[in-house]
């Protein structure tokens, strides 16, 4: 697996640029995963939807489904892909250091 | 191209333009508009052997020495002799030698895959190409090998003498390149239904990739660690665990409440249920109105029915029917042992094409004595709901176009052709077949866990290739209403159809430029139902 530089700490990821030790996320490896995932400069509605992602995976080990996501938020589905154009999941949940999706989901 | 160029050592043997691609239809009648394939990196392509066509489905790291390269082929070998023997391949050794056997190579399966011919006939996805490769290796290096099993089961003096020509040669770019082929098939067997003997191409490539996964342990990661492994470990293949389970189903009788004014209690884990209820796991996550909508209609219909949050119990699917027998095993037994725990009557299989194939017809060869527990698919229930009128429908709701497509593992391998059929002709009035459909249908392109597979630019490889056909189908079948402004629906009862759907649209813009949307069947009963006011499919949600 690469390794990259990430807020000022050697992280790897993997071929999609997806963390792979979550462990070591902060606010800013976000900062730096935003600026890959063209959603640099992150406002307050990023962080809104980045830090329920982040909360929710530290609770329950997973992300949760985007329906819930919108309506624990109240952001909807595309002002989400307006803020993170790699969508909720590629875009939005890898700036929230959670691993990719895997399933059949 | 021959077979044995497979051997040579070139940069790669076929290279994916989109000039010699099969044409779609309007609006996407202009190569040139189409998104391109992305390229590997440099990086990749000296990492991984990539020689094939460019794509990396697994990503097998080029060998470091001499040695290890030995160890590779000497491993392929044996595995190979392996296959032919009644104790390591009594589920499949006979299918697997008739198929080897009866093939007289007449091609008449080549125009039913629908990687072949999307790709412009490009002669490595030849349904004959991968078994005639395995031929030649038994003939050239296993016939006289201390490797070989009895003649009985097929070695010298059996069935392997028939087999002919020697043109190969046995190296690593050989074998690793047949690992990659072995994932350009995607299982659909529509190649062995219109084969006039029966010969059967698509169980040659999981027998190939059987070999890969049993005797190497190469298989892509999302199928094997991230799949199999994962669900025996945290209960389901896409990480979902018991106590997240419990979160999303209480989101889900919040969101049926909002959406239907009525609240309702999801059963889990109720002991001596008539049925119990198995959903792909990926359905909670990515389309919770599935689960919803079946919860809606099985309540209207007072079924006595449950779901369970036992680890692995509540993910219907087993990825080792794509790839290994041994995984396949493990998650067929938990399966069952979860509904024998609970001592329900039945095991009913939601919108999951490939559990219906290894739960209901593959697990029949492992599962005895009180395992074998009565195990069908969900859709001649909801069939028994709908036309014999236990739920009320009104079709008029549901005015607007819809086709359906056919899971390849419920159509064509079960037979379950007209349950859902009949459904859709009473609760849908504009509802139209695209063509061919049934038992002939073609695959989504997503099948055989091609849907999940996300690594490198095997995504690209899936919208561009395998599934090509199928939205060629889609978009003729909604020629006279294709306007953005017309919206319509692909009706797909299967979560990993419906995944790879939701792909091709995304990839190709289908929702902006023509206005079609993809889901479930159930989603379609419900949005129909009387006693609901407001409608419960939600368009904007593409």
């Amino acid at each position: 697996m690469p390794k990259v530089i990430l807020g000022g700490t050697e992280i790897e990821i993997d071929e999609d640029g997806f963390i792979q030790e979550p462990g070591k996320w902060n606010k800013e490896v976000a900062v730096d995963l935003a600026k890959t995932e063209n959603a640099f400069p992150m406002g307050e509605d990023h962080w809104k939807l980045v830090n329920y992602l982040r909360d929710y995976y530290l609770k329950y080990e997973i992300a949760p489904p985007i329906r819930m996501l919108v309506k624990q938020t109240g952001i909807d589905l595309k002002t989400i892909y307006q803020l993170f154009p790699g969508g909720p999941a590629k875009g939005a949940c890898k700036i929230a250091g959670l691993p990719k999706p895997t399933g059949c989901v | 191209m021959k077979i044995e160029d497979i051997s040579k050592k070139t940069d790669q043997l076929i290279r994916i333009e989109q000039s010699d691609l099969m044409p779609l239809p309007y609006p996407y009648d202009n190569p040139e508009k189409n998104p391109p394939m992305k390229m590997l990196t440099q990086e990749q392509r000296d990492r991984y052997e990539a020689s094939l066509d460019g794509v990396l489905a697994i990503g097998i790291p080029k060998p470091q020495s001499a040695a290890e390269e030995k160890t590779f082929i000497d491993k392929f070998l044996s595995g190979l002799a392996k296959l032919f023997t009644k104790e390591n391949n009594w589920t499949f050794l006979q299918p697997l030698m008739h198929s080897l056997e009866y093939c007289v190579k007449c091609q008449l399966c080549n125009d039913s895959c629908p990687a072949y011919i999307a790709s412009g006939k490009k002669e490595i996805y030849r349904p004959t190409f991968r078994p005639e490769v395995l031929r030649r290796i038994i003939n050239k290096y296993l016939k006289k090998s201390p490797l070989s099993p009895p003649p009985s089961q097929g070695g010298p003096g059996g069935l392997w003498l028939k087999f002919t020509g020697s043109d190969i040669d046995l190296n690593w770019i050989t074998v690793a390149r047949l690992a990659e082929l072995a994932y350009r098939c995607t299982l659909c067997r529509k190649c062995a239904q219109v084969c006039p003997l029966g010969v059967d191409n698509g169980l040659i490539t999981h027998e190939i990739r059987k070999l890969f996964s049993q005797e190497l342990g190469i298989a892509p990661k999302e199928l094997h660690e991230q799949g199999t492994i994962q669900q025996l470990k945290v209960g389901s293949s896409t990480g979902l665990s018991p106590k997240a389970l419990s979160n999303i189903i209480s989101f889900m009788e919040d969101d049926i409440e909002e959406k239907t004014g009525k609240r309702i209690k999801i059963p889990v884990d109720k002991k001596g249920a008539e049925i119990l209820l198995m959903h792909n796991a990926g359905e909670f996550i990515s389309w919770p109105e599935n689960p919803e909508a079946f919860a809606i209609i099985f309540d209207a219909a007072g079924i006595d029915w449950t779901l369970s949050s036992e680890l692995v119990g509540y993910d219907a699917v087993n990825y080792g029917v794509w790839y290994d027998d041994i995984q396949l095993a493990r998650i067929a037994i938990a399966h069952a042992e979860t509904a024998k725990k609970l001592k329900v009557k039945k095991i009913s299989v939601g919108e999951c094409g490939h559990s219906h194939k290894a739960m209901i017809v593959v697990a029949d060869r492992v599962l005895t004595g009180d395992l074998n527990i009565p195990r069908e698919s969900a859709l001649p229930l909801l069939e028994d709901l709908v036309c014999n009128e236990r739920i009320k429908i009104d079709p008029n709701k549901n005015n607007f176009p819809v086709t359906l497509h056919d899971p390849c593992n419920m159509v064509r391998l079960m037979g379950i052709v007209e349950p859902q059929r009949k459904i859709l002709r009473k609760i849908c009035p504009q509802f139209i077949e695209m063509e061919p459909h049934g038992v002939e249908n073609y695959c989504c392109g997503g099948g055989s866990g091609f849907a999940i597979m996300q690594s490198m630019n095997f995504p690209d490889w899936r919208s561009v290739i395998s599934g090509r056909v199928k939205l060629k189908q889609i978009l003729e079948t909604f020629h006279d209403t294709i306007s953005p402004e017309i919206k319509k629906y692909v009706c797909a009862p299967c979560s990993n159809c419906k995944g790879q759907i939701r792909e091709l649209f995304n990839y190709y813009n289908v929702w902006e430029e023509c206005g079609i949307f993809y889901g479930g069947l159930v989603e379609l009963i419900v949005n129909a139902m009387v006693d609901i006011e407001k409608p419960f499919i939600d368009w904007e949600w593409h």
